[in-house]
């Protein structure tokens, strides 16, 4: 194909203003992120404090959420629990980050062998869904919080892995790379100067994605008593816990349940900002 | 006889009124910066039955014309005319119901304009099913005589088949079956043959031709190409950067061009038919700023004839052939200035001398290349085309001596991208022997050579980092091979820089705020920041304007002559290698079949391949005769076998059955000139040559 | 074509065998689980040593695998230990029943997901479109067990209009009880995945409206609604397989929250079921359903699209 010439001075997509979504979302979270981290600081009650005689009692001043079905504050429960869902959210995601991307770029590199075997088991941790992933991992050992993480991680690597590997295949064919492998620089060189500095928009905004869905995905797998054990007051955990008294006090379930949803909706919106900064014309090819 | 009585009656019938009409256009896209006028009071006018040619390089604003017509152009843009009609309708208002029904529109990238989902003969009856309701059988057969019309064998199986199982040339008729399934009165073609092949772009042209003959169409050409406008259209308007420079009968503009800017750009062609080429004479400077426009002449800054009065509004002077210059007169004689050749700035010592003793003997010497096309996947081998072995480069075998240049040409596909990439080791072989300055090089071969053997790439926009600056690009092979250090790095970036006649003050620039003719000369300054002895260019002009690919070619020619570095210049159009080439290879389909030095290789005898390729050659001036649709190719018929000639299944002057059959000799037609073709050289030397020795356009340009 | 589907079958066989081993692995990596899972923790070490033996438990792995994948290959899945019954009809009951929640939902998710993301994409930039996605980022983000409580209480407990848990089988209770005991676990498994799923077809779709060959059909005079449904849709078919693809496995992860929210019958909560009680033949046999399902599903998403897609379905053969 003979291209058309071009002398026109191209306007590349360099980082541009800022979308309005994007510096929303990170206000939100922003805020979010500082209550959950000190949160545990902030209880105004000791959230594992048994008080059997203020049992279910509605929000009122002095329970600004109510109790749950052992006295328990829940605004102090939910305070003291944020940060959960936050670890889950940002390690699992930063487990996917740091094994699935060097695995798909290694891949892009050594096509062949080493690419065959990376692909091939990632397409085997892909024949489960995530959720089930999850189950089976947490299934045959006692369940925890780093324990919840990991099998989160685990489940996104595959996607992660995918990503980096089709940025890399699509870099690697360019001629600033080729020009670099007529220079006869070594494969972690190109990586580092040539590959890595273009490959990392796709990347940052498939990670924004992953923190919701690893969210979602860990407060799943504790609503299924799979996360964090009791006492601990991760959200899902609490929303199970509470389904027992669900017509009686609805408040002790409603609580965690709306903070959660403002968590994930502002995780949501970041992502979406991100994707939206960086490259708008990336196709949303997220996995859940 | 009916169809030319009705025609003529049409055209006698508008004879008084233009089919087209636009007075006074303007586009501007929005930006951030402002609004971009794509078009500034852009006039034309189109009567019926003839062709326009409208001329521009890129940031012309040729398209834009098109969409404008078409009312494609989208709510963002503003558009305003004082007068803009066909046949009497205001296209500002109606142009919804006037396209596809009497303007048909054929555009450059057929592969991206064909629904990859829906059949071809969907595809082309369409417009009968809509446009004049006919019934779908009534629809599908004419469809299927229309592809017959525009020369596609078997159109019946044609019509089932989807586009990507079709060739270029192929959708591209298609592409102009589609347009005409309407039967409008009138024919936008924007860029319709630049994505094509030159042998292929020939019959498309020949076609259009024929169809402008018999039908009495109206068109509209837009392109860059000088030489099809000339070809096709009776007359042209030159565009510069939104504005019409100049406008005029097409033999007229172009055998006595009167605005500079058409002096310049015709100056700036290649011209393969002189005996002594010489320099090309370019256009100096960029394309100016759309946003901030100038209300004087904007071609000003880069005008070798700007003088006083220049920087007050323009106007269109002259009756017939009109040009926007106050200074025409003055300057009505004047050629385009050629360029001056520079001298080496600054002593420039390579770093290693060829080691051989012989000046004769070859640099790079490659006997017996072959590689495969790259297949997919175990069970593809399987199942696939396993038996047949289809050779990306086949035995090639190819010597290139210290400082010579050796153009390669060959159409798409040819695999001559994949021999530049062998010779450098680029790409492993799965068959021959490469020897370097007498010594073989391995499959990964040592430093050493990666620093003698470098490349330049074809797409500008591709060959650069985006995320690195120009002093970053160019530090990376001087750190890589030690070739300077610390303080003396900024030193030899800015010898580089100036090597490449770029300011040195680009080194803090991003390859986005480069044209496409600098980033180019970062990449061959790139290529030379190691002092190679050998250098591949890939195309390295072929995605430039014509005015820029003339400073990169001069460049190179001078970069030679001062380094005294080898070339492979790889490139599809046979007029930039006779520019630059001492010696040329033709190649096809992976095998080599002509090889000699410039002149030889352009005069008879001629292997019919080259022969073809000279002959669909559009060249200003030249007018196809009757013979040259006899020396031209004709679509494969699908009988080249592997064991034959290669060429045999498009061959004009096939022998017979030998030509299938047996693998044609190389013939030695002098020493240094071979042809590989069964045709004994007696019968090739009676062959008259491709073009006269001068044309008329010649006198014009110096 | 036959080449490619040949690949995906082997493909497919591969990931199955593989699973099988996987999911062996992971039930088996921890020594001792088994047997002190049945007896509880203050078992004693006789008692375990007896029933290890009983249960082959002491052979070397490879061979327990085989035992287990060789009985998978002639329908016997394994026994229930906690239920002391054959897995195989336990499992398939359940299957039976997830199937109906996950086909309606599959079905509602795929005609209103599609039908929103075309909508939105040919009213791109209005009113309509921005207010679907901002419905579509709130969708997206709650957690579907949210939603589940959010149901249960809104239509349950405060309306007593529709029946919070349970399942009532067709043949028993009739047409409408059925229906009723299905509406909150379908509408509340599909909403999130609908937003999911037109978002994605939105993209997709704005991608296609955006190409070369729909403005040339636009140019070639045709109306805009000839141009959506004849030559936009027909390409944009090809991406929403892929993306119904991949929203049928979450669907899967979905169905086993939602049927333990809903105590519904299916083999989501028999597999929560099987993690509580720590029934792990139960466990590794439920997963392998899962997974052949799964795998199957996807074959069928293969095989759509390799007949919708013209390069595969008669190859690049040359005119």
């Amino acid at each position: 194909m003979i291209a058309v010439a071009t002398n026109a001075t191209m306007l590349i997509a360099t980082p541009r203003r800022l979308p309005t979504v994007l510096l929303f979302g990170v206000a939100v979270l922003s805020v979010i992120v500082v209550v959950a981290v000190i949160g545990i600081w902030l209880t105004p009650y000791d959230p594992t404090a048994f008080a059997v005689r203020s049992r279910l009692l509605p929000p009122s001043t002095a329970h600004p959420f109510g109790t749950d079905e052992f006295g328990r504050d829940v605004l102090s429960r939910v305070l003291a629990g944020g940060h959960l869902s936050l670890a889950i959210g940002f390690g699992a995601m930063l487990i996917s980050l740091l094994i699935g991307v060097p695995l798909g770029l290694l891949a892009a590199f050594h096509r062949g062998v080493t690419e065959a075997a990376i692909m091939r088991t990632v397409d085997l941790l892909i024949s489960l869904p995530p959720v089930l992933l999850g189950l089976l991992i947490l299934a045959v050992t006692p369940p925890s919080l780093g324990k919840t993480i990991i099998a989160v991680g685990l489940a996104y690597i595959p996607i992660l892995a995918r990503l980096s590997r089709a940025v890399g295949l699509g870099l690697l064919r360019e001629d600033f790379v080729q020009a670099a492998f007529a220079r006869g620089e070594g494969a972690l060189v190109i990586l580092w100067h040539e590959i890595l500095p273009n490959a990392w928009p796709p990347i940052i905004v498939e990670c924004g994605l992953r923190v919701t869905f690893a969210i979602l995905l860990g407060s799943a797998l504790s609503f299924l008593g799979l996360g964090p054990q009791p006492p601990s007051s991760e959200w899902g955990l609490m929303i199970a816990e509470s389904r027992e008294f669900l017509t009686q006090a609805p408040w002790v379930g409603l609580a965690p349940g709306l903070c959660l949803s403002v968590l994930l909706v502002s995780v949501n919106l970041v992502g979406e900002g991100l994707r939206e900064w960086l490259d708008p014309q990336l196709t949303e090819h997220s996995h859940g | 006889m009916d169809e030319i009585q009705t025609t003529m009656h049409d055209a006698l019938s508008g004879l008084h009124r233009p089919l087209l009409e636009i007075a006074g256009l303007s586009v501007a896209y929005p930006t951030s910066r402002g609004w971009l006028r794509a078009l500034d009071d852009v006039s034309l006018s189109i009567p019926a039955g003839a062709v326009l040619g409208l001329v521009g390089e890129s940031g012309s604003g040729k398209s834009s014309v098109v969409m404008a017509l078409l009312g494609l152009l989208g709510s963002s843009a503003r558009v305003r005319a004082a007068h803009m009609a066909f046949d009497g309708q205001d296209l500002l208002t109606r142009a919804p119901s006037l396209r596809g029904r009497r303007i048909g529109v054929v555009f450059q990238d057929t592969s991206a304009v064909l629904n990859p989902a829906l059949t071809v003969g969907s595809q082309v009856a369409e417009p009968l099913l809509v446009h004049r309701r006919l019934r779908r059988s009534e629809a599908w057969s004419r469809a299927t005589e229309l592809l017959a019309e525009m020369g596609i064998a078997r159109p019946a199986q044609v019509m089932h088949c989807y586009p990507h199982q079709l060739s270029g040339g192929m959708k591209q008729r298609v592409g102009i079956a589609t347009a005409l399934a309407s039967e409008p009165d009138l024919l936008l073609l924007d860029e319709p043959t630049t994505a094509l092949d030159v042998t292929v772009e020939a019959q498309i042209l020949d076609l259009l031709d024929g169809l402008r003959v018999r039908h009495g169409l109206s068109m509209l050409l837009v392109s860059h190409n000088l030489a099809i406008v000339d070809r096709l259209c009776d007359r042209v308007a030159v565009l510069y950067a939104g504005r019409v420079t100049e406008t005029g009968a097409a033999a007229s503009v172009f055998s006595r061009p009167r605005h500079p800017y058409t002096k310049g750009l015709l100056a700036a062609l290649p011209r393969p038919h002189l005996a002594h080429p010489g320099r090309l004479s370019p256009i100096a400077g960029r394309l100016p700023d759309l946003v901030a426009t100038d209300p004087g002449c904007n071609f000003r800054p880069r005008c070798a004839f700007a003088g006083t009065g220049c920087e007050q509004p323009q106007a269109l002077l002259g009756h017939d052939h009109q040009a926007r210059c106050h200074r025409v007169g003055e300057i009505a004689r004047m050629p385009w200035p050629a360029e001056v050749s520079h001298g080496s700035p600054v002593p420039f010592r390579k770093r290693s001398v060829v080691r051989s003793e012989h000046p004769e003997a070859p640099l790079v010497q490659a006997t017996g290349l072959s590689r495969a096309f790259t297949t997919g996947g175990l069970l593809q081998g399987l199942f696939g085309k396993g038996g047949r072995g289809v050779l990306a480069v086949d035995d090639v075998s190819l010597a290139i001596r210290p400082g010579e240049i050796v153009g390669l040409v060959g159409e798409s596909g040819c695999g001559k991208s994949t021999l530049g990439r062998l010779l450098l080791r680029l790409v492993p072989p799965d068959a021959g022997r490469l020897r370097f300055d007498g010594t073989d090089i391995a499959a990964r071969p040592g430093l050493d050579f990666r620093r003698r053997a470098q490349i330049v790439f074809q797409n500008p926009d591709t060959s650069l980092n985006p995320r690195q600056t120009v002093g970053a690009i160019l530090r990376r092979p001087l750190r890589r091979f030690g070739i300077a250090r610390g303080g003396a790095e900024a030193l030899e970036i800015g010898r580089l820089l100036e090597l490449v006649r770029l300011p040195p003050g680009f080194a803090d620039r991003y390859p986005h705020q480069l044209s496409g003719g600098e980033k180019q000369r970062v990449g061959i300054a790139r290529a030379l920041a190691t002092r190679p002895d050998f250098l591949v260019c890939d195309e390295t002009v072929s995605a430039l304007d014509v005015s820029v690919q003339a400073v990169v070619l001069n460049l190179l020619r001078d970069l030679r002559d001062e380094l005294g570095v080898a070339y492979l210049f790889i490139s599809h159009d046979i007029g930039v290698i006779a520019h630059i080439a001492d010696r040329v290879a033709v190649m096809y389909q992976g095998s080599l079949v002509e090889e000699g030095g410039v002149r030889d290789v352009l005069h008879p005898p001629y292997h019919p391949y080259t022969e073809a390729l000279l002959c669909s050659v559009p060249i200003i001036g030249k007018r196809r005769g009757p013979t040259d649709e006899l020396r031209s190719t004709k679509e494969a018929d699908g009988s080249a076998t592997v064991s034959g000639c290669k060429f045999s299944g498009r061959c004009p002057r096939k022998q017979g059955p030998i030509c299938d059959t047996a693998p044609p000799p190389w013939q030695e037609v002098d020493r240094g000139h071979r042809i590989r073709c069964h045709i004994p050289l007696a019968t090739l030397n009676d062959v008259p040559p491709w073009l006269p020795a001068r044309l008329p356009a010649d006198a014009a340009h110096g | 074509m036959a080449a490619h589907l040949l690949q995906r079958l082997l493909g497919t066989v591969g990931v199955l065998f593989s699973m099988s081993i996987l999911i062996f692995a992971v039930v088996h990596i921890v020594p001792g689980n088994v047997a002190y899972a049945i007896l509880g923790e203050y078992a004693t070490p006789a008692s375990v040593a007896v029933l290890e033996a009983k249960l082959g438990l002491n052979d070397p792995l490879p061979l327990q695998y085989w035992r287990w994948f060789d009985g998978m290959l002639h329908g016997d899945l394994g026994a229930s230990l906690v239920m002391s019954r054959p897995a195989g009809p336990l499992i398939m009951e359940a299957l039976g029943h997830s199937a109906i929640l996950a086909g309606l939902s599959f079905v509602l998710v795929a005609a209103s997901g599609i039908a929103l993301g075309i909508y939105t994409a040919t009213h791109q930039g209005r009113f309509s479109d921005k207010i679907a996605t901002l419905a579509q980022f709130v969708f997206i983000a709650i957690p579907d067990f949210f939603w589940a409580i959010l149901a249960v209480l809104l239509f349950a407990s405060w309306l007593h209009l529709l029946p919070a848990t349970g399942y009532a089988p067709l043949a028993d209770a009739g047409v409408l009880n059925w229906a009723a005991h299905l509406v909150l676990p379908v509408l509340v498994l599909s909403c999130g995945f609908v937003a999911h799923v037109s978002r994605l077809t939105r993209s997709s779709m704005i991608e296609v409206l955006q190409s070369r060959f729909v403005l040339a059909a636009r140019a070639k005079g045709f109306s805009n609604r000839r141009v959506l449904w004849r030559h936009a849709l027909p390409n944009a078919l090809l991406p929403a397989i892929t993306i119904l693809a991949v929203d049928f496995g979450l669907l899967i992860g979905g169905i086993v929250v939602i049927e333990t929210v809903f105590a519904y019958p299916g083999l989501g909560r028999l597999l929560v079921f099987a993690i509580e009680h720590h029934d792990l033949p139960l466990l590794q046999a439920g997963m392998m359903v899962v997974t052949a399902t799964y795998a199957l599903a996807n074959l069928l998403a293969d095989l759509c699209y390799a007949v919708l897609n013209p390069r595969i379905r008669v190859g690049s053969a040359a005119a």
